[in-house]
């Protein structure tokens, strides 16, 4: 039985393990993590010296400020991962051979997101001996573990999608990269800033008002990974921000299930990024503007 | 085997074809020629489905070209007027990756990246970068890439531009290999000798028309007749003026020392029947020879460059 890989895929995972980027990619992303969370173990260890009490709470922040840094790093390089990957293709002027062929839009969308998403799971994947770092003392579980792997998924392939579809739009890779980057940034930051500024007009206290803010809360990945670590470890009390529009957050069914629905929210997302990026590729398209 | 009917596309407002057809016979080496803007590319782009027309009709080899892109894209193989390489790849990684994106893999696919790179003269290229190769070769192995899947059909636009004399000698003699191989290839070109060489079949196209369509003999015949009738007189010059200028095929004299040039209208039988008038008349001819006309003078003449027009007026 013959294996078909998909070519474009192939060609850049090929094309990557080949180059120096992916080994000091993971090189850096693991010694800053590690760097931080040795230190971390460090300060805990000096303080039990010095106090002769070992404080349990402290490994758990140990925990979430690798799984953190970790979150921030793949906001930070799943765009840059992904953003040059169609345009990149335009520049060459590979992107008409490809579409020459039996390949489909599809497919050629479908294996530059896997193999910017392997560069990253990879990424992840390495990092993880840091992470159990905390299961020398325990609070955190594999299931723990496997649900923090789902957020950091779920944000991969959302920051994954954006980015591939601002290179279908785009013709420039570095326009691509910047409009990723704004979107990104828009997600994260401006969803929290928007929704603080608009539960000023609604006023908070009122009804829970699952509207489009609560949506565009859905998508931001910060809120998910918040919510993921507070249900793990318990040491962050509150979401202030989802509080701002539920009545009774500890009885609303979305904030009880905010992650799953978050998550299931922000693969929608993806996918419609990427549905967006496959059209823009697809020469034989009809333009739905004339002019 | 490729027939084209009134396609149309639209740049804005500008109108890059304007009710183009074009009809390639199978094993036909078709020359699409036309000045630049003319709509050269935007038909190749849309024979090879980068390009939705706004109207009109492709159809390849039986198969329409908007109903059913995927039996077209397998009937095509396109050699673009650039590169298209990926310089971080060897020449044989190139070659399997679009061999992969046709769907072959394994030994059949090494097999056919192997004997096509012996054809295109890359054989021994298989382990270099491609970053390392020559414009011609890089050039070449885009032809190999184009051919990977046995098309029956080759669209190349510009493939030897900006390549050095020696690089193009050596791109034609595959081009001739393929011929003989009974390949159709639609071929995109400026330089017109290369195309009087190779072509069986010409399109001239200007502003997105077909102006002139047809095998390289109906179309160097047809030029023919409106080239000039250079007769050569040793004796009698007054006389043979008398003759032509009386003659009702004849539409203009041209007079150079003791040549005269001559706008004659009329196919071979005719000049027979003038060459004996003038001879009967005692002018003394030393030479009677229609002027060969060529793809330059016919693409001259249809793209109104009136410099270049072979039109004779008397001195």
């Amino acid at each position: 039985m013959k294996i078909k890989i998909n070519p474009v895929y192939r060609q850049e995972s090929k094309v990557s393990s080949r180059s120096f980027r992916l080994p000091l990619i993971i090189l850096l992303c693991n010694s800053i993590l590690a760097l931080a969370a040795l230190l971390d173990m460090y300060f805990m260890v000096t303080q039990v010296r010095t106090t002769a009490e070992i404080q349990y709470s402290s490994f758990l922040s140990l925990y979430i400020f690798a799984a953190a840094i970790e979150f921030v790093m793949l906001l930070l390089i799943v765009p840059a991962l992904t953003s040059g990957s169609i345009s990149g293709e335009r520049e060459r002027q590979t992107l008409n051979l490809l579409l020459t062929t039996s390949m489909t839009p599809g497919d050629i969308v479908t294996g530059k997101l896997l193999a910017s998403l392997s560069t990253v799971f990879v990424l992840i994947v390495s990092s993880f001996p840091i992470l159990s770092l905390v299961f020398i003392y325990g609070g955190v579980t594999v299931k723990d573990i496997l649900i923090l792997l789902c957020c950091f998924s779920s944000t991969a392939f959302l920051a994954g999608g954006i980015g591939i579809c601002c290179s279908a739009v785009f013709k420039r890779s570095t326009i691509a990269t910047a409009a990723s980057y704004c979107i990104m940034a828009f997600l994260v930051f401006g969803t929290l800033a928007l929704s603080k500024f608009m539960s000023g007009f609604v006023g908070a206290g009122r009804a829970m008002n699952p509207g489009s803010f609560m949506v565009l809360l859905l998508m931001n990945p910060a809120v998910s990974f918040g919510v993921a670590i507070k249900n793990q470890t318990g040491s962050i009390r509150s979401i202030p921000v989802l509080e701002l529009w539920a009545k009774n957050p500890e009885t609303s069914p979305l904030i009880s299930y905010w992650l799953g629905i978050s998550i299931g929210v922000q693969l929608l997302a993806a996918v419609c990024c990427l549905l967006i990026a496959v059209r823009q590729v697809n020469p034989r398209r009809k333009r739905i503007w004339k002019g | 085997m490729v027939k084209i009917e009134g396609l149309k596309k639209m740049y804005g407002r500008a109108a890059a074809l304007d009710g183009l057809s074009m009809h390639v016979r199978e094993g036909a080496l078709y020359g699409f020629v036309g000045p630049n803007g003319a709509g050269k590319t935007t038909t190749i782009k849309i024979l090879t489905g980068l390009l939705l027309p706004d109207e009109g009709t492709v159809t390849i080899g039986g198969a329409d070209g908007a109903k059913e892109p995927e039996k077209t894209i397998k009937m095509i193989g396109y050699v673009p007027d650039f590169f298209g390489v990926y310089d971080n790849l060897k020449v044989s990684e190139y070659m399997e990756l679009f061999a992969a994106c046709y769907g072959l893999y394994g030994l059949t696919a090494r097999k056919r990246n192997m004997a096509l790179l012996e054809q295109v003269g890359l054989g021994e290229k298989g382990d270099y970068y491609v970053d390392g190769l020559s414009r011609g070769m890089k050039q070449r192995l885009c032809l190999a890439r184009a051919l990977i899947h046995d098309p029956a059909i080759l669209i190349m636009d510009e493939p030897t531009a900006g390549l050095d004399p020696g690089t193009r000698y050596e791109f034609r003699e595959i081009l001739k290999d393929l011929k003989d191989q009974e390949k159709t290839v639609v071929l995109s070109s400026h330089i017109l000798p290369e195309l009087s060489e190779l072509c069986t079949d010409i399109g001239i196209v200007e502003q997105g028309k077909m102006v002139l369509e047809g095998t390289m003999d109906e179309i160097l015949t047809q030029i023919n007749v409106r080239s000039p009738l250079m007769i050569s007189v040793y004796q009698g010059k007054e006389k043979a003026l008398g003759i032509l200028r009386s003659h009702p095929q004849v539409e203009t004299i041209a007079i150079r020392q003791n040549d005269i040039a001559v706008g004659f209208m009329g196919d071979q039988e005719e000049e027979a029947i003038l060459l004996g008038q003038l001879a009967a008349a005692g002018v003394m001819i030393y030479s009677f020879v229609r002027e060969r006309g060529n793809l330059e003078s016919v693409f001259m003449q249809i793209t109104n460059h009136e410099e270049g027009m072979v039109l004779i007026h008397e001195d």
